[in-house]
This record gives structure tokens, C-alpha cells and sequence, in this order.
């Protein structure tokens, strides 16, 4: 028998973000505390990437360190504070400075936004939205979205743009050197996110065998022939969570809110926790073996 | 006498509001709590969703994300986005859906999204997520925020999700399938809202609430009943039970005695 040539699409980190050029639009992967490609943004910032436009539905500490170093102040998205926390600090001081722009939308038009684009359709329609202020008042986009009459009932129904950003980027637990993603957990809208963009990077908390993939077929979430890029990056979510490896920083992230009420603080955090480690080893190096153990999830609960 | 915290009240009047068997969307605080206390208490066929993408939820410690790992242990399923606010709830599926407002006007519409001038704003709110999808397809809506004039506004900043829009007929010509907003709990009272007119009014203060302070403190004219009744105090078992689903006092710490 002939055997088929393994196609290995690891690369690293830096290299992934290298590929990134200035003023593309992103799909961001995650969903709020969950699976957000938080080391991927750190390095985005200290490769001084800039005027990036972000879709997403829902990010947090990751979009506010992109948003406070500047990398992107564009975004089409449907939430942005750190829940539980408060309102995104960075993001906060940016907006008071006239810098951001914003394109708002609902989590379900943002997703169906996603899957539109996976579909190579040129719209979605959806029964929401309709009757607010995201309809008319737009920042970004002529064609934000548009009420039609249905054709076939007659009655009004919302048609949004689809979305194939430049890149899709996504944090998942497993994959292998071919791009097949086992996802844990919720799921947010990242299948719809891998399927629809132009270029797709994963970050995988681990890399498993192709062998280990097809002893169970039945959870590849993403099949590799959507996946251009994989990035072995453990701990890739930090100071969020990934569901089964680790849990979020909670202490961390409160130093976070606190530190970046002022623009000298968030400029402080930047450099010691971005800049001034250098790399994600670095930043690992920086929190300590000790504190990565406490953070790592009891199998039992998943967190 | 049963002591409590205004929190607590808030809680236990969200928990009277789910029925058992219902189907409930809750968002992270407050609501999260009353969603699980009915189950705890008078609704233990409640079923839970998130829009992160966790279903019939049995969770042991309280989340603090709609993401969070934590809502995965023991949930029935764990999707996606398009599962929980798509086929679920803009499918029809969710019976009651719960949602919080920086403010809301008489009809109930609500605004998460920008304080001030859009194009200027004062403040830019968290915004949607899964709130529009929510408001616009839920059976009902049940709105809990602390309560402050500045939130009850005669005209709002920016209309986030709609409540009963203009009034009645708004939804339902637009082609809203949820029955928009039923309840408001605040921390002085709860408000409902005329069947015909659509208009937000008083239904009950809390104790050592009058109705002249609630009066004062919304800046629209508010529909008052001839006998505005005072809510009923949470039992000893009810507080027992939601202080058992948050001993960390992650959410319940933040009131008032």
C-alpha cells in the first residue's frame, strides 16, 4: 500500500503572528472566559502589530491588552467588558480618547455572521436585531444590515453581511501536526469561525498523534483540511480558562482591573507582563510552575 | 424575624418568577442565582441554558463567566452558539429568558450599550451579547438591576434589545416571536406591565420601601395601583438554600442589610 505523505503545519508562535500583516481582519476565536487566544494577542502586541480590524462575539482581557496597546481599535462585536469584573478598562481610556470604532452587533448575528461566511453565502438572515439601534447606527460599515420584506412571506426580516476575515484564529485543547482539532467543551463560535476565514491558525494546548485522531473520529470537532497553521502553545489562554486543563487566574486578573484604571499602570502591566518576558516561555517562566499547577483543573469538575 | 440582604430579596423575587419545568436562559450574576435557587427550591425541573453553549446545567460552584468550566460539570450538553441562541431560542424553544439593563424605559426597552451620545459616548457599556437574541425571542423576559432614577429614563441613550417597543402591536409587527419583558426586580420593588397599554407599573415594594420613594425614583410617570402590595420576605429555607449556592458570597456579599 501506498502510504499518504503527512502534511506537518506546526509553526511557531512568533511565526504564526509574523504572517499577520498590519490592517487585517481577524476572526477571534473564544468566548469569554473561555478557550480566548490570549498568547496570540500578547504577541501580536509585542510584534507592534497595528490597525487590525477584530470580529468576534464576545472577548474580554484579550481584546482590552490589544485594544490598550493599540494593535487593534476596530472592532464588529457584540460584547466587550470582563464579566463579573467590570466594564474593559483599556478600552474604557481608548473610547474617552476618541480612538475605538465600534460595529455592534448580537452574539447570534456575530455567530450566524461566522457561518455565512463558512457557507460562502453573502448573508444570513435573522429575526433579531430588528427594532434596535444597531440596525441605524453604524461607525464602521455602510452595510451594517438591512431589513427586507420576506420574499416568501412578506414579513420583515434582518439580512447581515457574512464574514471571511483574513485570519481565524482559535485556542483548542487538542490537535494533531495535520490540523485536526479535538474541541473540549463549549464551543462558542469557533466552528463556524475555522470555516469561514481565509487563513486559519490554531493554537492547541497539545499536539497528539495523527493515530490518535482517527482511534476517534467522532470527536474531531475542526477536520484539518480547514486548518492552515498549528501552534503548540500550552497555556495559551492564560489568564483565562480552557475547559479540562486549567482553570482562570482570578487573583491576576483583579490586579489586572486595578493596575489598568490608569493609563501609567496598564503601560506598567504591559511591559512586565508582555514586553519585558519576551516570548510566552518567558511569560510561563514569569508565573511560575507553582502557580501553573494550582491553576491546572481537577479532572473530576473539568476546572 | 428572618434578617436578609437586598441582594438576597432580589434573588428570591427572581427565583419566584421561574416555574417549574420552564426552560430558563440566565446570564452570569444575579439572575444565575434565582435561576438556581427556583431549582433548588419550588422548581427542580427547571432547565438551565447558557448561550456559551452549556445546556440543562447542574453546576456545583457558581460561574463567573456564561462561558465558565465550571457550568460544564454535570451539564447535559455542552454546544455551541448557534445551539443555545439560535435553535433554542430563536427557535422558540426558551420559555424565560433573564437580563440585566444599565436602563430601561417605560415599555421596557433596554439599553447595555452606550451612557451619553453614541458617536461621543459618556460610557460604552459591556453592549449585547447574547441580550438582543434574548429579549427578542424569550416567551418572557425577566429584567433584575439594582434600582437608580438614572436607570428608569423617559428616553433611552441607545435601544439595545426591545422590550414592548412603542407598544402594543410593535413586537408582533416586526416579527418578534418572545413575548418581550414581564418583570422588573429592583432592590426597593417589582414592576410588571399593563397587558393592554404594554406600560411598565408598580406591582409590589419591599419592606420599608414606600411608594413615594419608588415615585421619586424612576423618571417617567409609573403606573401605581390604588393598594401597592409589600413583597413577601424570603423564607428561611429559601435564604438557607441560596446562601448554600454561594458561600463565597461571590454575588450575595454586595448588599445591603
Amino acid at each position: 500500500m501506498i502510504e499518504p505523505t503527512v502534511e506537518d503545519k506546526r509553526i511557531t508562535l512568533e511565526e504564526a503572528v509574523k504572517k499577520v500583516h498590519d490592517g487585517a481582519h481577524i476572526a477571534w476565536g473564544g468566548f469569554g472566559y473561555q478557550r480566548p487566544p490570549e498568547a496570540f494577542a500578547m504577541e501580536l502586541i509585542r510584534q507592534k502589530k497595528r490597525n487590525l480590524r477584530i470580529y468576534t462575539c464576545g472577548s474580554e482581557h484579550d481584546l482590552d491588552i490589544l485594544t490598550g496597546a493599540e494593535v487593534c481599535l476596530e472592532y464588529e462585536v457584540a460584547f466587550f467588558a470582563i464579566e463579573a469584573l467590570g466594564l474593559a478598562p483599556n478600552l474604557r481610556r481608548r473610547i474617552k480618547e476618541g480612538k475605538v470604532k465600534f460595529e455592534d452587533y448580537s452574539n447570534l448575528a456575530m455567530a450566524l455572521r461566522f457561518l455565512g461566511g463558512a457557507l460562502n453565502v453573502p448573508f444570513m438572515p435573522i429575526r433579531h436585531m430588528i427594532g434596535s439601534d444597531m440596525l441605524e447606527k453604524t461607525q464602521l460599515r455602510k452595510d451594517k444590515a438591512k431589513v427586507i420584506d420576506c420574499p416568501f412571506t412578506g414579513n420583515p426580516v434582518v439580512l447581515l453581511p457574512s464574514v471571511q476575515a483574513d485570519f481565524g484564529v482559535i485556542c483548542a485543547q487538542k490537535a494533531d501536526m495535520q490540523g485536526n482539532v479535538q474541541l473540549y467543551g463549549i464551543k462558542g463560535e469557533d466552528n463556524e469561525i475555522v470555516r469561514g476565514s481565509k487563513t486559519t491558525i490554531v493554537c492547541a494546548e497539545e499536539i497528539i498523534s495523527n493515530e490518535e485522531i482517527r482511534r476517534a473520529p467522532d470527536l474531531t470537532a475542526i477536520p484539518g483540511l480547514y486548518v492552515d497553521y498549528v501552534v503548540e502553545v500550552p497555556f495559551g489562554s492564560w489568564p483565562m480558562q480552557v475547559y479540562g486543563l486549567y482553570d482562570y487566574d482570578l487573583p491576576h486578573l483583579q490586579m489586572y482591573m486595578q493596575m489598568c484604571k490608569t493609563e501609567e499602570g496598564w503601560q506598567e502591566y504591559m511591559n512586565e507582563w508582555i514586553l519585558d518576558v519576551g516570548n510566552h516561555k518567558g511569560l510561563l517562566k514569569k508565573i511560575g510552575a507553582k502557580r501553573l499547577k494550582e491553576l491546572r483543573a481537577d479532572p473530576e469538575f473539568g476546572y | 424575624m428572618v434578617e436578609y440582604t437586598s441582594t438576597e430579596m432580589m434573588a428570591v423575587c427572581g427565583a419566584h418568577a421561574v416555574k417549574d419545568g420552564e426552560r430558563v436562559f440566565a446570564g452570569t450574576g444575579l439572575p444565575v442565582l434565582g435561576a438556581m435557587l427556583a431549582k433548588v427550591t419550588h422548581a427542580p425541573n427547571a432547565i438551565i441554558i447558557y448561550e456559551g453553549g452549556n445546556v440543562d446545567t447542574q453546576n456545583k460552584d457558581l460561574a463567573l463567566s456564561v462561558a465558565d468550566s465550571r457550568l460544564g460539570y454535570r451539564a447535559a450538553a455542552s454546544i455551541g452558539l448557534i445551539e443555545t441562541l439560535g435553535f433554542l431560542m430563536m427557535g422558540g424553544k426558551v420559555d424565560v429568558g433573564f437580563l440585566g439593563a444599565a436602563q430601561i424605559d417605560e415599555f421596557g426597552n433596554i439599553n447595555t450599550s452606550y451612557i451619553g451620545d453614541f458617536d461621543a459616548p459618556k460610557v460604552r457599556l459591556p453592549g449585547s451579547g447574547g441580550g438582543n437574541d434574548i429579549a427578542s425571542s424569550a416567551g418572557r423576559i425577566i429584567l433584575m438591576f439594582t434600582h437608580d432614577a438614572r436607570k428608569f429614563v423617559k428616553k433611552l441613550d441607545y435601544l439595545t434589545s426591545p422590550g414592548h417597543l412603542s407598544g402594543p402591536g410593535s413586537r408582533e409587527k416586526l416579527g418578534l416571536i418572545g413575548g418581550g419583558p414581564s418583570l422588573v426586580v429592583t432592590d426597593k420593588c417589582q414592576m410588571d406591565f399593563d397587558p393592554d397599554s404594554k406600560r411598565i407599573r408598580l406591582k409590589s415594594v419591599h419592606p420599608g420601601v414606600t411608594v413615594d420613594w419608588v415615585k421619586e425614583n424612576v423618571m417617567f410617570d409609573l403606573s401605581i395601583g390604588k393598594d401597592v402590595p409589600i413583597t413577601a420576605e424570603p423564607t428561611k429555607h429559601e435564604l438557607e438554600k441560596l446562601r448554600g449556592l454561594d458561600p463565597q458570597g461571590i454575588y450575595l456579599a454586595k448588599g445591603q442589610k
